[in-house]
């Protein structure tokens, strides 16, 4: 089912309700759909074998340290799978339905812009929710296993797993950004770059402390405070030693999130509003 | 007519590609195995090439995966070690590895805590293992974890243990003092502040170490090294009372014994395990070497014991 048949599946709802808010929900789930249909959650299966090998095998190599090995494996290939999907099935999104021409059904139908790329926005959200909560239950019955026991890293890795799904759906946000006015390449190639350069962030403050020059003060000072902050999501180290991060910290975090997706779709909504499709 | 013809072919195909692969595989395993040999061979040490990354550096490129890479890195040097060992006739301590030149062990566990400096265990892979290679990074490295992590009191216990080997038992008691302080930290890290002033250089000390090592240790090699260490420490009080047997006998029959069986019933009264030949058993269980007509008593090359 494509996303135009989708909303005319909820159209009664949509003229009786809050239709926004259907809509938005009509293309997320849409776009979920497609996801699973594009057989993106079947990197889970990779991860399943990466973590079974790992716990089987990496007891010997790693001199007893298995736990952490899991812990330090199973959350960065969560990370970079999710950073994966971001990207690739982000920049896709809005993509393919121009280039096959769906987009024409949508926008005849009463949607506009703006819920059509939330709706995009929250399916992957969902799809990386999917994708990221599977993922975890595999590292916590690999400690399990491991472990031979309830582990308390089963518990201490679960806030290090939330801070990982906000920066994936940060990450998303800016791959929409970029696919809203860019060809998919490019838009891979510049959410990459942001990726990076987020992680960054403190070579960035420290680059702006010891220029010289005041232009380039300005300069690395202005790209800290534009470029999202991803260092602040990188909590797998310290969940690998069993510490968490305080509901205080999270809370920070997930409210920068919040305000920055708000900041860039916003834009991307902008961008999109004005493209012209013809 | 044409379906069949066609389906035949499709399954002509199908054969054929299937060849291909088969074939293809097997000429490149063939192939590779081939070339190998054909490589000229690399001396066991040839691999001790430089780090291509500093830790900082390697820190900031990887990413938010600097723990990941810290355990590749930890792996790495494990295997490091293990590979050397392996390529060596001789079996070694872990805390005596200087013959085997391990040059990349100190970089490699630099970068392992510059990458995740909570990572406690090549802290303790550092303070046992380099100090016989280069004590003066042993400590760099072990204060660096300190500095780190200042609430990991076992940090102090490996740094007190590297100033004991090298019997700077004022530092190592000072130490183990400052350990001692933390919060946590077990009691006899201060009884150990006293016994290194007291006496710093005798054999209790020197098994209150390695017990307490063997105790607090998650690391099987480190683990394997405290209880060898042990047995020596046995081994050398078992040799005193030995060579007490020996020096009576001596005394008594004016020359010292060509062979064990000679003074074997005088073990045998003192309860002394021995094997059929009379000879007295070491605490791994092997026999000892009585040098014939002198009373030099000398473990057995096979034993587990470390003879250094």
């Amino acid at each position: 089912m494509d996303t135009a048949a989708s909303i005319t599946q909820s159209k009664t709802r949509t003229e009786t309700r809050h239709g926004r808010f259907w809509r938005i929900r009509a293309i997320a789930r849409n776009a979920f759909r497609e996801a699973v249909r594009d057989r993106v959650l079947y990197n889970l299966v990779l991860f399943v074998l990466l973590l079974t090998g790992a716990s089987i095998f990496i007891g010997e190599l790693s001199g007893g340290q298995e736990r952490k090995v899991i812990v330090d494996l199973g959350l960065s290939a969560m990370l970079l799978f999710g950073v994966f999907i971001a990207i690739f099935v982000g920049v896709g999104l809005v993509y393919k339905e121009i280039e096959r021409r769906t987009i024409y059904a949508v926008f005849s139908k009463p949607v506009g812009r703006g819920e059509f790329l939330l709706g995009k926005y929250f399916g992957l959200c969902l799809t990386l929710l999917v994708n990221v909560l599977v993922m975890a239950v595999g590292v916590s019955l690999a400690l399990a296993y491991v472990s031979r026991a309830l582990d308390p890293l089963i518990l201490t890795i679960w806030p290090a797993v939330l801070l990982i799904y906000i920066e994936l759906v940060l990450l998303t946000a800016i791959a929409l950004f970029f696919s809203s006015f860019s060809s998919p390449a490019l838009s891979a190639l510049l959410t990459f770059m942001v990726f990076v350069i987020g992680h960054f962030s403190a070579d960035l403050k420290s680059l702006a402390a010891s220029s010289g020059s005041t232009g380039a003060r300005w300069l690395f000072t202005g790209l800290y405070y534009l470029l999202p902050n991803l260092a602040n999501y990188s909590f797998i180290t310290p969940a690998a030693h069993g510490r968490a991060p305080s509901a205080g910290f999270v809370f920070a975090t997930a409210l920068y999130a919040l305000v920055y997706i708000a900041v860039i779709l916003s834009i991307a909504t902008l961008v999109f509003s004005r493209r012209n499709f013809k | 007519m044409t379906i069949s013809t066609d389906s035949k072919n499709n399954r002509m195909k199908t054969a054929m590609l299937a060849l291909v692969v088969v074939v293809g595989m097997t000429t490149a395993v063939l192939l590779a195995r081939r070339i190998d040999t054909l490589r000229p061979t690399v001396a066991a040490n040839a691999d001790d090439e430089s780090l291509y990354l500093d830790g900082k550096t390697a820190r900031r490129i990887s990413l938010a995966f600097n723990g990941l890479t810290a355990d590749w890195y930890w792996m790495r040097s494990l295997q490091y070690v293990g590979r050397k060992m392996l390529n060596h006739p001789r079996d070694f301590p872990i805390d005596n590895l200087r013959e085997l030149d391990v040059k990349l062990l100190a970089p490699l566990l630099d970068t392992t805590t510059t990458l995740d400096p909570e990572f406690l265990e090549p802290y303790e892979y550092a303070a046992i293992v380099l100090p016989s290679i280069d004590v003066q990074e042993a400590i760099r490295i072990t204060q660096k974890g300190i500095q780190a992590n200042p609430n990991a009191w076992r940090l102090y216990q490996h740094l007190g243990y590297i100033y004991w080997q090298q019997q700077d038992y004022q530092a190592a008691g000072e130490t183990y003092g400052r350990g001692a302080k933390i919060p946590g930290a077990p009691a006899w890290m201060q009884a150990m502040k006293a016994k290194m002033a007291a006496e710093g250089g005798s054999r209790s000390t020197a098994r209150e170490i390695y017990t307490r090592m063997y105790e607090q240790s998650g690391e099987e090699q480190v683990r394997n090294m405290a209880r060898k260490r042990l047995l020596q420490l046995d081994s050398l009080d078992q040799r005193d009372g030995l060579s007490r047997v020996l020096s009576a006998f001596q005394a008594r029959a004016g020359k010292c014994p060509n062979t064990w069986k000679e003074i074997e019933p005088i073990f045998r009264a003192l309860r002394v395990p021995v094997d059929a030949s009379g000879a007295p058993l070491d605490p791994a269980g092997v026999p000892y070497v009585l040098r014939s007509g002198t009373c030099e008593i000398q473990l057995d090359p096979k034993s587990a014991i470390p003879a250094k």
